[in-house]
């Protein structure tokens, strides 16, 4: 075997390995979702159920809101997703364009917001939520949300606008828009792949999101998103981890499709960024 | 159409002084082309121009409307970038037309007046690409169209053909010079390359650290160079700048080149016992003896085909001159200069050859303020 044969081999090996990894816990995912109970706790562990209980997606419909769940998260992510990005198109563009004064040092202060942890956050923002009358109600996880999530697309979408020619804009504004048209009618468009990128980032992080509904929702359970919910399904004594992971396995399934629906705009953004 | 007047327009960054005073006055119709090289402020005045970059203090007027405050859009303006700038969302139809969308023109004329420069630059069969689809060349006609399609008051132009190949830009570059012919609308272009300023222009703007070295039609420019970075930027390759003293001889005054004394016809006797700079273009030379003729070993020959250029040693006592021009392409050539010789056989490598050249060809510059003595 030459060399370079015995490099290819390590290589795909590598990749094989890695992916197995990464995908181990989607396949035990899976498996436990479609066992029986009883067969969760025999050793060694089947690899595969004998009979695969299918029913158990309808039983977890039937027997928790799920689908309102599903329905506040997308709500929640949606809500969050368009606060941040409506706050970020406008940063971002800012930061990337304009040099002003400090501009360095207000981008990076931006960011320090990303610096400090959720849960270091939650009380002041519970006392805010609570003086507004906002704690139960799904806006407070999206505002809470959009803070954590505004200073990482404000500073994708800056990476983004630095990749664009100044000229575009000049042309624009020399064809007759207004700085802010130019902004509307030339950069945005032609940014649609980082703004797709990093609405699904936004989207994702808000989707994961779990310390804010777990503190501003608890006690609305009509507005709980499928994080808050899947953690209820756990019990005290007995936990049914095969309706758990049914459960987990539709959580994450809208993140899935909308990934593998923008996959094309994710790619060419994800790089036309970091071209810089 | 309309012309454009400059007036003492300035531009700074913190102390940095970009633009020094900038006044210039531009014809209806008028091709002004203005080349330096990079960071002499050229574009930075064009931005200007367009309203893409404020004037710390000035006047722009473009006909009889002061514009200095104006928004670039308003101005009636219309740019042709580097980069070409066309919006890559946009079909070629759609770049072209969107500044007139832009000023609510009736879709219909959009489509005529699309259709018309897209005849004449001859991209009809283009207009439903988008920009990607195209090449460097089509592009760049597809710049053109979109500033010709608004029949503007002005073509603002920022090198446009300097990401094209070199024999496209030959070909691009009579083309621009046909349309502005052809539509005889007021032009200002700014380039580096001396030889699109001269085969372009119908005027030429020199600069050189934010400030303008001279102003005149090419033939003027070459032939009658205000100072040292002039006479050195324009012309390929670049003059020869030798050192020499003047003294007076019996005739009058004169300069020692080459080893011998040369007389000059020329009003520089209160000169005598100080320096001057010496110019000679390249293409003054001659092969074979002449009016001053000298015999030399060329360093090296270079053979153009039609032409050959002999790099020839400058002696000692004419030295020290060639670094004052910055910025024209010869600068580093050191203590030689270069003789331009046509339609001559063959010359053998490392054997004498006797050169000559007319006294009254040459270039006589101050040697502290390189300014050009007349005469």
């Amino acid at each position: 075997m030459t060399r370079r044969r015995l490099n290819i081999v390590l290589l795909y090996a590598g990749v094989v390995l890695t992916c197995a990894i990464l995908l181990f816990p989607i396949y035990w995912l899976v498996v436990t979702a479609l066992s029986k109970p009883i067969d969760l706790r025999v050793l060694p562990p089947n690899f595969w159920p004998e009979v695969p209980q299918w029913q158990v997606f309808a039983k977890v419909l039937a027997d928790r809101p799920l689908l309102l769940w599903l329905v506040n998260s997308t709500l929640a992510a949606l809500g969050a997703v368009t606060l941040s990005m409506s706050v970020s198109i406008f940063a971002g563009y800012s930061l990337s364009r304009f040099r002003v004064r400090g501009g360095q040092s207000l981008g990076l202060f931006i960011l320090t917001a990303k610096m400090l942890p959720a849960t270091l956050l939650v009380i002041p923002l519970f006392g805010i939520f609570r003086s507004m009358g906002l704690v139960g109600s799904l806006w407070s996880v999206i505002l809470a949300q959009a803070t954590l999530i505004v200073p990482v697309t404000t500073w994708r979408l800056k990476g983004y606008v630095d990749t664009l020619p100044r000229e575009l804009e000049q042309a624009a504004m020399v064809d007759g828009c207004s700085p802010l048209g130019a902004l509307f009618r030339v950069i945005l468009p032609v940014a649609t792949p980082g703004l797709a990128a990093t609405c699904l980032y936004g989207f994702v992080l808000s989707w994961s999101e779990y310390a804010y509904a777990r503190t501003f929702l608890t006690s609305a359970q009509g507005n709980w998103t499928a994080n808050l919910g899947l953690t209820t399904m756990k019990g005290e004594y007995v936990s049914d981890w095969n309706e758990i992971s049914a459960a987990a396995i539709m959580v994450a399934i809208p993140v899935l499709l909308i990934y593998l629906f923008l996959e094309r705009y994710l790619v060419s953004g994800l790089t036309a960024g970091a071209e810089k | 159409m309309a012309g454009i007047r400059i007036e003492n327009v300035r531009k700074s960054f913190g102390v940095l002084e970009v633009l020094k005073g900038f006044s210039l006055d531009v014809a209806d119709g008028e091709f002004v082309v203005l080349v330096g090289p990079s960071g002499c402020g050229k574009s930075t005045m064009l931005k200007i121009l367009a309203g893409l970059d404020d004037a710390t203090s000035g006047q722009i007027l473009i006909g009889d409307r002061e514009v200095t405050d104006v928004a670039p859009g308003e101005r009636d303006v219309a740019m042709v970038f580097q980069n070409y700038a066309l919006y890559p969302h946009l079909s070629v139809a759609k770049n072209m037309g969107f500044g007139l969308k832009m000023r609510g023109m009736a879709r219909a004329e959009i489509d005529r007046r699309v259709r018309e420069a897209a005849r004449i630059l001859d991209v009809e069969h283009l207009l439903d690409r988008r920009p990607k689809q195209l090449s460097g060349g089509q592009r760049q006609r597809v710049a053109l169209g979109r500033a010709i399609v608004r029949e503007p008051q002005a073509f603002l132009m920022d090198e446009p053909l300097s990401n094209l190949d070199a024999k496209l830009r030959v070909h691009m570059r009579a083309e621009i010079g046909a349309l502005h012919k052809r539509l005889g609308v007021t032009t200002i272009y700014v380039t580096h390359d001396q030889i699109e300023a001269m085969t372009m222009a119908d005027r030429i703007v020199i600069m050189r650290d934010g400030a303008i070295q001279q102003i005149a039609d090419p033939d003027t420019m070459f032939q009658h160079p205000a100072n040292l970075f002039v006479a050195g930027f324009i012309g390929s390759p670049g003059m020869n700048f030798m050192r020499s003293m003047v003294t007076m001889g019996a005739s009058g005054p004169q300069l020692r080149l080459f080893g011998q004394d040369v007389p000059v016809d020329r009003p520089i006797a209160e000169l005598a016992g100080k320096p001057v700079i010496v110019g000679l273009r390249p293409e003054h030379f001659a092969a074979g003896p002449g009016p001053v003729s000298f015999t030399v070993t060329p360093r090296l020959i270079e053979s153009l085909g039609s032409e050959k250029y002999l790099y020839i040693e400058v002696p000692e006592e004419n030295r020290g001159a060639i670094t004052a021009t910055r910025g024209g392409e010869d600068d580093h050539r050191g203590d030689s200069v270069i003789a331009r010789i046509m339609d001559v056989g063959a010359i053998p490598q490392s054997e004498p050859i006797t050169l000559s050249f007319d006294p009254s060809r040459l270039y006589l510059f101050d040697a502290e303020t390189h300014v050009t003595i007349a005469g």
